[in-house]
C-alpha cells in the first residue's frame, strides 16, 4: 500500500479489526484501548506494529508498509488515512 | 570420554571474523564455573565459501567440533537440527547465529536456571554491541572497526562483564517485558526431542521467524516453565546479518516472516510477553512466580 492507495475497508471497520487484533496480542480488555492514544502507550512495541502490518496485509490483500504504522501511531490516525474513503451523505437541497 | 552436561550447538555462516570470538566466549576459562568437561560445544557450518575448521580453535580449552552441514541451504534449521542430533548432554543450548558472544556466566547460569524447573525453557537475552541496534549503525558511525575498538577498549576478554556497558538491549520495556526470540535458547534434551527441534517448514533466508516460533512452541509445550536467565546475555557482532543490516531491511524480514508465520500456523506472530521466572544468575535469586 502506497502512500497514496487506501484499505478496502471502512474506517469502523479497520478501527475495529486493529482493536481486537491488538487486545488479542495484548491479552487486555477493549476497554483498555485508547484509539486516540499512541500504540506504545499500552505496550503494543514496534516489532508487534510489523507484525500486524504483515497480518493486515493477508486479511485485507493490499500491501501495508509498517512505516505508514509509525508514522500514523494511532488507530484512530491510520484508520483515517488508510481506511476506504467514505462517500459524503447526499446534500440536503439548500433552503429556498 | 565423560558426558558434559551442556552442549552449545552454534551455527555458522560467513561469519570468519566473528565466530573465533563468539567461540572464546563459549569456552572456559572465560565462561566462569564451567571447566572443560562440564560443556561442549557443536559448531555447525552451514556452507561458508571458507568453512571454519576445529584445528583453527584447537588454542582454545574446550571440548569442540565443527561439522560442516551436508547441502546447506539458505535456512540455518537443518544446521540446527544437525547440532541438536549430535548433542550428548541433558541439556542443549542453541545459538541460531554463531555471531554473538556470550557473557561470563552464561552457561553456567544456564545450568542453574535448568535446575529450577522439571521442565525448563532457559531464554537468555539478546543484547548487540554498540551504542545502537546493528540496524541503526550506519547513523551512529558504527562499523565492524568501531566494533574491534570498542571491545578493545573494554579489554575483552579479559572481563565479559563489561559486554553490558557497551550494548544495547535488543528488548525495549525491561528484561522482563516482551521478547521475540532468545539467541541462547536452553532446554533439557528430551524437550528438545519433544519439539522436534527447529521446524524444517522454515526454509526462508535466515529461517524467518523460526527463533521466535520455535521459543513460543517450547513455551507451549504441556507444563513447561519460562525461566528468563538475567544478568547475562548474548552480544550480537556486527556482520551484516539478514534482520540486522539496516533499518528497512530488518522490518522487510520481521514483515514477510510475519506473513510466512501467519500462513503456516494460522495465527499471528506473537512476542512472548509473559515474565515467566527471572533468574539472576549473578545472585542466584528467583523472581516473579
Amino acid at each position: 500500500m502506497d502512500a497514496g492507495s487506501r484499505l478496502p475497508c471502512d474506517r469502523a471497520q479497520l478501527r475495529s479489526w486493529m482493536i481486537d487484533y491488538i487486545t488479542a496480542v495484548l491479552a487486555i480488555p477493549a476497554e483498555k484501548i485508547d484509539a486516540n492514544a499512541a500504540f506504545d502507550s499500552y505496550g503494543f512495541d514496534s516489532v508487534e506494529a510489523v507484525v500486524m502490518a504483515g497480518v493486515m496485509e493477508e486479511e485485507f490483500g493490499v500491501p501495508v508498509d509498517p512505516i505508514q504504522l509509525f508514522e500514523h501511531p494511532t488507530i484512530a490516525d491510520f484508520s483515517a488515512r488508510y481506511a476506504r474513503e467514505e462517500t459524503p451523505a447526499t446534500a440536503s437541497p439548500p433552503a429556498s | 570420554m565423560t558426558a558434559p552436561e551442556v552442549s552449545l550447538v552454534v551455527v555458522s555462516y560467513e561469519i570468519a571474523r566473528e565466530l573465533p570470538r563468539t567461540l572464546r566466549s563459549l569456552a572456559p576459562p572465560y565462561q566462569r564455573a564451567c571447566p572443560r568437561g562440564r560443556s561442549e560445544i557443536i559448531v555447525v557450518d552451514n556452507g561458508s565459501s571458507r568453512p571454519p575448521e576445529a584445528a583453527a580453535f584447537a588454542d582454545l580449552d574446550a571440548d569442540l567440533r565443527v561439522l560442516h552441514q551436508e547441502s546447506p541451504t539458505v535456512s540455518p534449521v537443518a544446521a540446527v537440527n544437525t547440532g541438536l542430533a549430535a548433542a550428548r548432554a541433558p541439556l542443549v543450548g542453541v545459538f541460531i547465529d554463531g555471531a554473538r558472544l556470550a557473557s561470563p556466566g552464561l552457561v553456567a547460569g544456564a545450568l542453574a536456571a535448568a535446575a529450577l524447573h522439571p521442565r525448563p525453557v532457559v531464554a537468555t537475552l539478546n543484547y548487540q554491541l554498540g551504542p545502537a541496534l546493528h540496524y541503526d549503525a550506519a547513523s551512529h558511525g558504527y562499523d565492524q572497526a568501531a566494533e574491534d575498538r570498542l571491545l578493545a577498549g573494554i579489554g575483552w576478554p579479559a572481563d565479559g562483564t563489561r559486554l553490558f556497558e557497551v550494548s544495547t538491549p535488543e528488548f525495549r520495556a525491561g528484561e522482563a517485558g516482551p521478547i521475540l526470540e532468545s539467541n541462547g535458547l536452553f532446554l533439557p534434551r528430551a524437550l528438545w526431542d519433544e519439539l522436534g527441534g527447529y521446524d524444517t517448514a522454515f526454509t526462508e533466508p535466515g529461517g524467518g521467524v523460526v527463533n521466535a516460533d520455535t521459543l513460543l512452541r517450547a513455551c507451549a509445550l504441556p507444563g513447561t516453565q519460562l525461566i528468563r536467565l538475567l544478568g547475562e546475555g548474548t552480544f550480537h557482532q556486527f556482520h551484516g546479518g539478514l534482520s540486522t543490516s539496516t533499518h528497512d531491511k530488518a522490518i522487510a524480514v520481521l514483515k514477510r516472516g510475519a506473513i510466512a508465520y501467519q500462513r503456516r500456523r494460522g495465527v499471528p506472530l506473537r512476542t512472548t510477553r509473559t515474565p515467566g521466572w527471572l533468574f539472576d544468575a549473578r545472585t542466584g535469586r528467583r523472581r516473579w512466580e
